[in-house]
């Protein structure tokens, strides 16, 4: 699909996750290049460095020390560069306040942490294989918040 | 007009004026009486005026004659001595007319006594020449026969004027008698008409009095008991009175409003000055723009303050007031209440209340904690043994894979166990928000949601027509799948499910044991099975959380759904049953309020 190998940044304080996520990326026959950043402050710093590249899709934690996903969620969209990158709230919580917030702030989907390791690959690779840029038209509340 | 009238008769004015009335007939009874008493003098005087002239008349009458017949003797017999009444006569009758002139105030009778005079003046004249007749040596006996007759007639005229005149003087009486006759008649008889009127008047005065004095009494002893039962209501309402008059600025304090500040009742004076002294220095400015307003502005509201008793005491006190005017007073009428046992209540209260939302708030961070917090590390303990199941399986023992295949069982009941208490939370504490909703809708959706099992189970799902009620729609469509979850996961081994879900609108009265509303309908949704069925003993153990029939190796679950669907069921204020028969199969029945 993609000549070049997809850009990734993952924002997730947790390095279990992280692990889960390198793996999960490794085991999918598609060249990925995946970024990791531990909060919100170091997501903000790498998306507004210079000579960055800026990722396809960003994948964001909620619960984030320092800086939280819903508050880097705020300033991406505020900023006129960063505004059109496809955003996956990848989070613990299923709660419908937060599914709510993400949404109505402009997130792409919504992707709850799996407890398998199979679920998560196909997720993973659900998401991917997505072109956001022309998905974003057809969002809605009820596809917003996926389930395999 | 009659309530007019009988303000009229109760007012002062009414006595006044019948005073009035009663004094002005004293005055006229005693002028009439007056009156009376002289015209009755008058009378008799007039009488005896009358008298006293006829009395002289006939004197002069008598002398007159006397004389004449003296003069004749004379003239028979010339003996002189009888010729003595003829000389005195002529003064005596001249004392009588000056008496009678003296007498008389009439004009007439002064002419009639005028020409009387000029006739006796005359008649003597005539006297004279006849004497002078019979004197001379030669006696003219036809002269003196005329002179005779001459004076026989001037005698005539006399008598005849006499006569006139006492007729007059006793016509003049009788129509002065006439006259005092019937005033003696009238007056009498007014003045006894009066009489009985005022008498009237006293009785109707003198019984309006003795009345209202009654009634004045009567009231005096309603005051007296107002006053006294006045005075132990406050001191069972644990409230003091203040009375203000706004124009002379006078403060009067009730005996119970000293005593609830400690003190002996009118022990000091009614000051707003000597009262704020009692009031808890950081409330004393509530004290003072109250009176302030009360006086300028002619505010009454109510006012909260501390008390300072005279012991030391604090005491919560509220202060209420009214306007009032109390004839063309204007006064401002204040209630202090005690309500320290309030406020120390209130504030008892307002604590536990503190606590409450406290041990609430707790709670809700403790399932937050037990749901979210302890979904992380087990989320990850299940995606590790997927990993180690998947990559290191074959290199296991049997032992191995059999413990490894325990653990992950273990791990998934645990995620079940979280997930439903998670969701029995969300049960209680989400918002409410009723919409109305097709229940079809959400019967198709529960369906999609399990139809992944339903597939498995080869199980069929009749359902008939459902209402379009106010409901909150996601808890409706987890009743449905948890209530159809159950059918299918207690079906009979080797036996398909068969699930039947009924509505009908019933009226409570049909089912009194539950609701005593007995006014509103309800829709009866019933979900039977055919599957194992329960003992009718454990149709309501089985609403209990945690509670479960069969093991939970057989049959994995936490416990707690049907104690959602119960949860659910309250929330919309209706009411669920379960009917069971081992065997034969399970009907849920489900009320909901239309």
């Amino acid at each position: 699909m993609f000549q070049e190998p997809i850009q990734i940044v993952l924002a997730d304080d947790d390095e279990d996750d992280r692990l889960f996520f390198k793996d999960a990326f490794e085991e999918i026959k598609i060249k990925t290049k995946v970024k990791f950043v531990k909060d919100g402050i170091e997501l903000m710093n790498h998306l507004t460095e210079n000579g960055n590249q800026l990722p396809h899709i960003l994948f964001l934690d909620l619960n984030m020390p320092r800086k939280n996903g819903i508050e880097c969620l705020l300033e991406i969209k505020r900023m006129n560069n960063l505004k059109n990158m496809a955003i996956a709230i990848y989070s613990t919580s299923s709660s419908s306040q937060d599914i709510e917030e993400t949404f109505v702030q402009g997130a792409n989907v919504y992707i709850k942490k799996p407890n398998d390791f199979n679920t998560l690959k196909r997720i993973l690779l659900e998401v991917i294989k997505v072109d956001w840029q022309y998905q974003t038209s057809g969002l809605n509340r009820a596809n917003y918040l996926l389930s395999l | 007009m009659g309530i007019k009238l009988k303000s009229f008769f109760a007012s002062g004015f009414f006595l006044t004026s019948i005073f009035a009335v009663s004094l002005f007939m004293l005055l006229y009874i005693s002028s009439i009486s007056y009156k009376h008493t002289k015209s009755l003098t008058e009378s008799s005087g007039l009488l005896m005026q009358s008298y006293k002239v006829q009395f002289q008349l006939e004197y002069i009458a008598s002398m007159l004659k006397d004389a004449e017949t003296g003069q004749r003797g004379y003239i028979i017999t010339h003996d002189t001595l009888l010729l003595s009444p003829y000389k005195t006569a002529e003064g005596k009758i001249y004392k009588s007319y000056l008496k009678l002139k003296s007498l008389s105030d009439n004009k007439q009778q002064n002419a009639n006594l005028d020409s009387l005079l000029q006739l006796i003046n005359f008649r003597f004249e005539l006297m004279a020449h006849s004497l002078n007749i019979v004197s001379a040596p030669k006696v003219d006996a036809k002269q003196l026969d005329e002179n005779l007759l001459h004076g026989k007639n001037v005698m005539d005229k006399i008598r005849l004027l006499i006569y006139k005149m006492e007729e007059f003087e006793l016509s003049d009486f009788q129509e002065q008698q006439k006259t005092y006759e019937h005033e003696a008649l009238f007056s009498p008889m007014s003045t006894i008409l009066i009489l009985i009127f005022s008498f009237l008047v006293f009785i109707f005065s003198f019984i309006k009095i003795m009345r209202d004095l009654h009634n004045l009494k009567e009231s005096n002893e309603n005051l007296s008991i107002t006053n006294e039962s006045m005075k132990h209501a406050e001191i069972i309402g644990e409230f003091g009175i203040s009375v203000w008059d706004l124009d002379s600025k006078e403060l009067h304090f009730s005996d119970n409003l000293f005593r609830l500040l400690g003190c002996e009742p009118q022990s000091f004076q009614a000051t707003v000055e000597n009262y704020s002294n009692y009031v808890h220095p950081d409330d004393r400015h509530i004290i003072a723009t109250g009176a302030d307003k009360t006086l300028n502005e002619h505010k009454a509201y109510p006012r909260n303050y501390r008390i300072i008793r005279k012991d030391g005491e604090i005491r919560y006190f509220s202060s209420l007031g009214k306007f009032i005017s109390e004839g063309n007073r204007r006064l401002h009428l204040g209630v202090g209440k005690d309500i320290t046992d309030q406020q120390l209540n209130k504030l008892a209260l307002e604590e536990k209340n503190r606590e409450l939302e406290q041990s609430i708030s707790e709670l809700e961070s403790f399932n937050r904690v037990a749901s979210h917090d302890l979904q992380e590390p087990l989320r990850k303990i299940q995606t590790f043994i997927s990993r180690f199941s998947s990559n290191e399986k074959e290199k296991m023992s049997e032992t191995g894979k059999e413990y490894l295949s325990r653990i992950e069982f273990s791990a998934n009941r645990m995620r079940i166990l979280i997930d439903d208490l998670l969701l029995f939370s969300s049960t209680n504490k989400s918002e409410k928000v009723f919409e109305k909703t097709d229940l079809n809708l959400l019967l198709v959706n529960a369906q999609l949601d399990l139809a992944q099992v339903i597939d498995e189970k080869n199980a069929v799902i009749h359902s008939s027509q459902l209402p379009v009620l106010k409901v909150i729609a996601f808890q409706i469509q987890q009743l449905f799948v948890n209530l159809i979850g159950n059918a299918l996961k207690y079906s009979k081994p080797g036996i398909s499910p068969v699930i039947s879900i009924d509505c009908e609108k019933l009226a409570v009265s049909d089912y009194p044991l539950f609701i005593k509303d007995t006014q509103r309908k309800f829709y009866k949704i019933s979900i039977s099975d055919n599957g194992m069925g329960f003992d009718q003993q454990f149709s309501e153990k089985i609403f209990i959380l945690f509670s479960r029939l069969y093991p939970k190796t057989e049959y994995p679950g936490s416990g707690i759904g049907l104690s959602i669907c119960k949860k659910i069921v309250e929330n919309h204020d209706g009411f669920i049953i379960a009917e069971g028969k081992p065997d034969i199969g399970a009907t849920f029945i489900v009320f909901l309020p239309v």
